[in-house]
């Protein structure tokens, strides 16, 4: 009779550890538990290694492809004249597109955030946003920039300069500050538009935003690395 | 016999369970750690039945006072800012793998008497 009592008694037991167990699992399959975002952050971590590793296997396949463009040019214009006159437009309107690597006399201007941390200022105030960005380049456009990159992103043609969140995206790419802006022109008339009183970089150091140019005489700007292409612009006939 | 009880009594809680409404998130801290006192008592209770010791009302006032501590070392943990409640889970795991050692030895010992026992009668 003891033994008897003794199973009803760990039956009921059991009955409230199923219960329990039954309630729980149901209740942790609606919530974000540690161990699940744990997971979730690691599989987050190992996709985002798998696209790094493919965005540089894509650069590198990019590059070849470009070194067989050139040595397809090469070879497609080695004979006569006047193939190789438009030779020389093709790598006259690459370059002017942006396709090509370039040096030449301008300036180097670097554009750093506040670095003031005051809560009583707008902190809006304090940092470079995508905006401020494209008044400078617009800037050293209008003094006659034949070449723009910012921290290595060239400006061309296509390129978007915009906000995404904490970072500026340049031509998809992204970037933060420190800026490094260089430009290819006119020293004389780029520096002046630059530093130039009531000029943009006036509004930008009222912010306390650090801004730094220098005339150098030797630039190297580096070719834009993505594909310019066009789809619905057709030429006119 | 045991075996059947404890199947019945699971099934019926699982069925329960299903019935009864999710507890919010906070709670589910504390039936975790009733949970794991539950499968302690569980493991307890064979042990001392197959040790023909059991008693009821030691079992009974194990599984709700040792429940009890547990919850409450967990509210003061996270009071505290220390989780004491893993203490709790260790030492209900720990007295879990004992119990299960000697339900592990008794069944041990019946299959090898059994075996021994057949092996005389071949011999006959």
């Amino acid at each position: 009779m003891k033994n008897k009592n003794a199973y009803i008694a760990i039956g009921i037991v059991c009955v409230v550890l199923g219960a329990a167990l039954t309630v729980q699992i149901r209740t942790m399959q609606g919530e974000n538990s540690a161990v699940a975002q744990a997971f979730a952050n690691s599989e987050l971590k190992d996709s985002l290694l798998e696209w790094k590793e493919k965005s540089e296997n894509a650069e590198k396949d990019l590059e070849e492809s470009i070194k067989k463009l050139e040595k397809l040019r090469d070879t497609s214009t080695a004979n006569g004249n006047s193939s190789e006159e438009k030779q020389e437009e093709l790598k006259k309107y690459n370059q002017i597109l942006g396709l090509t690597d370039v040096t030449g006399e301008g300036i180097v201007m670097t554009v750093t955030d506040s670095a003031q941390s005051s809560t009583a200022i707008d902190m809006n105030n304090l940092i470079i946003h995508d905006s401020d960005l494209r008044s400078l380049v617009n800037e050293l456009s209008n003094a006659g920039a034949e070449a723009i990159s910012i921290n290595d992103e060239r400006i061309v043609s296509t390129t978007a300069i915009t906000c995404a969140g904490n970072v500026i995206l340049i031509n998809g790419n992204k970037v933060g500050s420190p800026f490094t802006i260089k430009a290819i022109g006119s020293q004389a008339s780029l520096y002046g538009a630059i530093t130039r009183a009531g000029g943009y970089t006036y509004g930008l150091k009222a912010r306390s935003i650090q801004v730094e140019t220098k005339k150098v005489n030797n630039i190297q700007i580096s070719r834009y690395t993505g594909a310019l292409t066009q789809k619905y612009a057709k030429e006119d006939k | 016999m045991m075996i059947i009880s404890i199947i019945v009594g699971c099934i019926l809680g699982v069925v329960i369970g299903f019935i009864t409404p999710t507890i919010p998130y906070t709670v589910s801290q504390y039936l975790a750690i009733a949970i794991v006192a539950a499968l302690d008592s569980v493991f307890g209770g064979i042990a001392s039945n197959i040790k023909k010791n059991f008693d009821m009302k030691v079992f009974i006032s194990g599984f709700f006072v040792n429940a009890i501590l547990a919850m409450l070392l967990t509210y003061l943990g996270e009071k505290l800012n220390v989780d004491i409640y893993l203490a709790a889970i260790i030492v209900f795991v720990g007295r879990m793998f004992n119990n299960l050692g000697i339900i592990r030895r008794y069944y041990l010992s019946k299959i090898s008497e059994k075996s021994k026992k057949i092996r005389e009668k071949d011999k006959k």
